[in-house]
């Protein structure tokens, strides 16, 4: 299993009131899956996902994620996980605006040892599988914005993490934008072994993915394998 | 070699940060430049004004004056004593008048002084005369002599007569303009000289007494003796001395005219506080605007140190800019201080930013940058990653 979740919660607090939005929640994600985490507005998706990409903390219970107990780890500890196993996708793709698509690309690998010949062939790969090569000297004001998620994919995966996460990665798309990204997480997932957790409200998004588990009210609702 | 490499597409990142907001950081850049510039040049006369003292130049003059201050006065048999000494040329007692010429605005140096010794001792100032005129000065009791850039300036002719109201002497006095001398430099015209009896008659206090007697050594090398010697001599007198070389003297003397050491120190903390505060806006602006940014390379395993390292950096390169453009600034402006205030404070004539400001100049900005930053960059990496995330 590559994430573990043994009774999960969170909780958010506003002055001395208690918010709570994950109450022991239990999850497992085998390598290599394809999860699909949906549910209601205000549900709790986003919280998850942080915690799960160890960019926020639970109240309570434990976190294994690609072999690290996430609580035992300091914060640059944290820092230094991230950048060696997860890549993170966002709705609004939040590319560095100064920066043109070969830098945004080669952005993580700056916390590597890789030499530059060795950055440069990596960023030119990760831009060949999402298709963008002749891009690379754009800015991100001068892509569509189907190009500026490509280019977010391609920045996630140049340092080979196991671990995707997607927050509505389609959210902002039109409907031929979103499928080429939704197919490209698929090869993602399928031809480079990528563990994906993406989260979305769109059911049709959701039937990419090979198992979709819901969050209602702080808990796991119910877990839908997808028969493709 | 790994930090080699970071720095690189730092540098990237920064600069193009930097001219994200080309509007903001141009007119940051613009005041800061102005600031820098006007301590630049503060600091820089302040420097120059110094080094007089502790570098004199080869004057055979020697300032003597009252031990306890340049206000009490000196009795005028002291002169007597210097002039017997070895090595002197002449001695010329020199009081400050401090007269008004019509109104207050019209400044120029005036002295009641010994006029038989003047074109001895300031023969390298009084250079050119008619010596009609000059005989015709050491006659009048009420005559006085004047520079020509003076007596151009108030259109006067050999002649006129000159009232002259002291600021600190009980006294006014009609005086006859009878010699009018030339000098190497208009800076060095613009004194004016009458009878010291006048004032001693006039005054019953200032009988056998002056403010300053002035002493020519025969050769620069006597300087430093002399100083010594007529120091020595006068310790224990009821009247004791302070001799220093003209430079020191003249110093000193504009020490007491306005303390502007203390003045250009306190323009110069006001000046950094406020380029402080308008380099903490513009660096706070900069940084709330990218919080979403910072906190997507925080997600990516940024550290918070990198971070912050980042936002500094920027800050720093946006004051050092800023200051860089300001001693440029500095050096255009010495040009003009050469060329006006050079001409009436011969100290002046040669200024320039000297290297030591221009390291203070540069250090400040730093500071300023590397201050300014600080807090907002470190309010930025401490907030939680995931409200930069959400804050769209
Ligand atoms: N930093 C925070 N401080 C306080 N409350 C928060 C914070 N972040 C989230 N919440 C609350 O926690 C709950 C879950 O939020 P979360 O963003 O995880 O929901 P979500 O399922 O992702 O919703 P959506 O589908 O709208 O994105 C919401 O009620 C939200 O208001
Ligand atoms: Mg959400």
């Amino acid at each position: 299993m590559i994430i573990r979740c043994r009774e999960l919660s969170k909780s958010y607090f506003r002055g001395s009131l208690e918010i709570p939005v994950l109450q022991g929640l239990e999850l497992e994600i085998p390598e290599g899956g394809y999860y699909a985490l949906m549910g209601p507005s205000g549900s709790g998706k986003t919280t998850l996902l942080n915690l799960i990409a160890g960019i926020d903390r639970p109240t309570g219970g434990s976190l294994e994620v690609c072999g690290f107990a996430l609580n035992d780890l300091d914060d640059d500890e944290l820092a230094g996980w991230r950048a060696s196993h997860v890549g993170f996708i966002f709705q609004n793709y939040n590319l560095v605006p100064v920066l043109n698509a070969f830098e945004n690309v080669e952005l993580p690998l700056l916390l590597t040892d890789l030499s530059r010949a060795q950055r440069r062939e990596r960023v030119m790969e990760a831009l060949d599988l999402v298709n963008l090569t002749d891009r690379l000297g754009n800015y991100p004001r001068q892509l569509s914005g189907g190009q500026e998620q490509r280019v977010a994919i391609a920045r996630a995966i140049v340092g080979d993490p196991e671990l995707l996460v997607a927050d509505e990665p389609t959210g902002s798309l039109d409907a031929r934008n979103a499928e080429e990204v939704l197919a490209l997480m698929e090869r993602l997932n399928r031809d480079l072994g990528k563990t994906i957790l993406m989260v979305t409200h769109d059911p049709k998004a959701a039937q990419h993915a090979r198992v979709q588990v819901h969050l209602e009210k702080g808990v796991l609702e119910r877990t839908v394998e997808v028969r493709k | 070699m790994r930090r080699s490499r970071f720095t690189s597409i730092w540098v990237l990142v920064i600069l193009r940060s930097l001219l994200r907001s080309k509007r903001r950081t141009v007119l940051t850049v613009l005041s800061l430049a102005v600031s820098v510039a006007l301590v630049a040049v503060l600091q820089s006369v302040l420097f120059t004004l110094d080094s007089f003292t502790t570098n004199p130049n080869s004057s055979n003059r020697i300032a003597v004056r009252h031990k306890v201050s340049i206000t009490n006065l000196l009795p005028m048999r002291h002169a007597e004593w210097i002039r017997r000494q070895p090595g002197v040329e002449a001695v010329m007692g020199l009081q400050w008048f401090q007269g008004v010429y019509l109104d207050r605005s019209n400044f120029f140096p005036n002295f009641a002084s010994e006029g038989e010794y003047i074109t001895t001792l300031f023969k390298e100032e009084v250079v050119d005369y008619s010596e009609f005129q000059y005989r015709d000065f050491l006659r009048d009791r009420n005559g006085c002599l004047a520079g020509r850039a003076l007596a151009d300036k108030y259109g006067w002719k050999v002649g006129d007569v000159i009232t002259l109201k002291s600021d600190i002497f009980p006294i006014t006095v009609r005086l006859t303009l009878r010699c009018i001398f030339r000098s190497r430099k208009p800076s060095d015209e613009m004194g004016l000289h009458f009878h010291y009896k006048l004032l001693e008659e006039g005054v019953p206090y200032m009988k056998g007494r002056i403010g300053t007697l002035w002493v020519r050594a025969k050769s620069p090398d006597e300087v430093p003796r002399l100083i010594e010697r007529i120091d020595r001599h006068f310790a224990d007198a009821t009247e004791p001395t302070t001799s220093e070389t003209e430079n020191a003297f003249q110093l000193n003397f504009l020490k007491m005219m306005g303390n502007y050491s203390a003045m250009i120190q306190s323009i110069t903390a006001a000046v950094l506080v406020a380029i402080l505060v308008v380099t903490a806006n513009t660096m706070a602006m900069a940084i709330r605007e990218r919080n979403t940014e910072i906190a997507v390379f925080r997600a990516m395993g940024f550290t918070g140190l990198q971070v912050l390292g980042l936002l500094m950096a920027e800050g720093v390169l946006l004051s050092v800019l800023g200051g860089l453009l300001g001693l440029g600034l500095a050096g255009l402006m010495a040009g003009g201080v050469r060329q006006t205030a050079g001409t009436f404070l011969p100290y002046l004539q040669d200024f320039m930013i000297p290297g030591e400001v221009l390291m203070f100049c540069l250090h400040a900005t730093m500071g300023v940058g590397l201050l300014s930053t600080f807090i907002p960059a470190y309010r930025a990496i401490r907030r939680p990653i995931i409200d930069g995330l959400r804050a769209l």
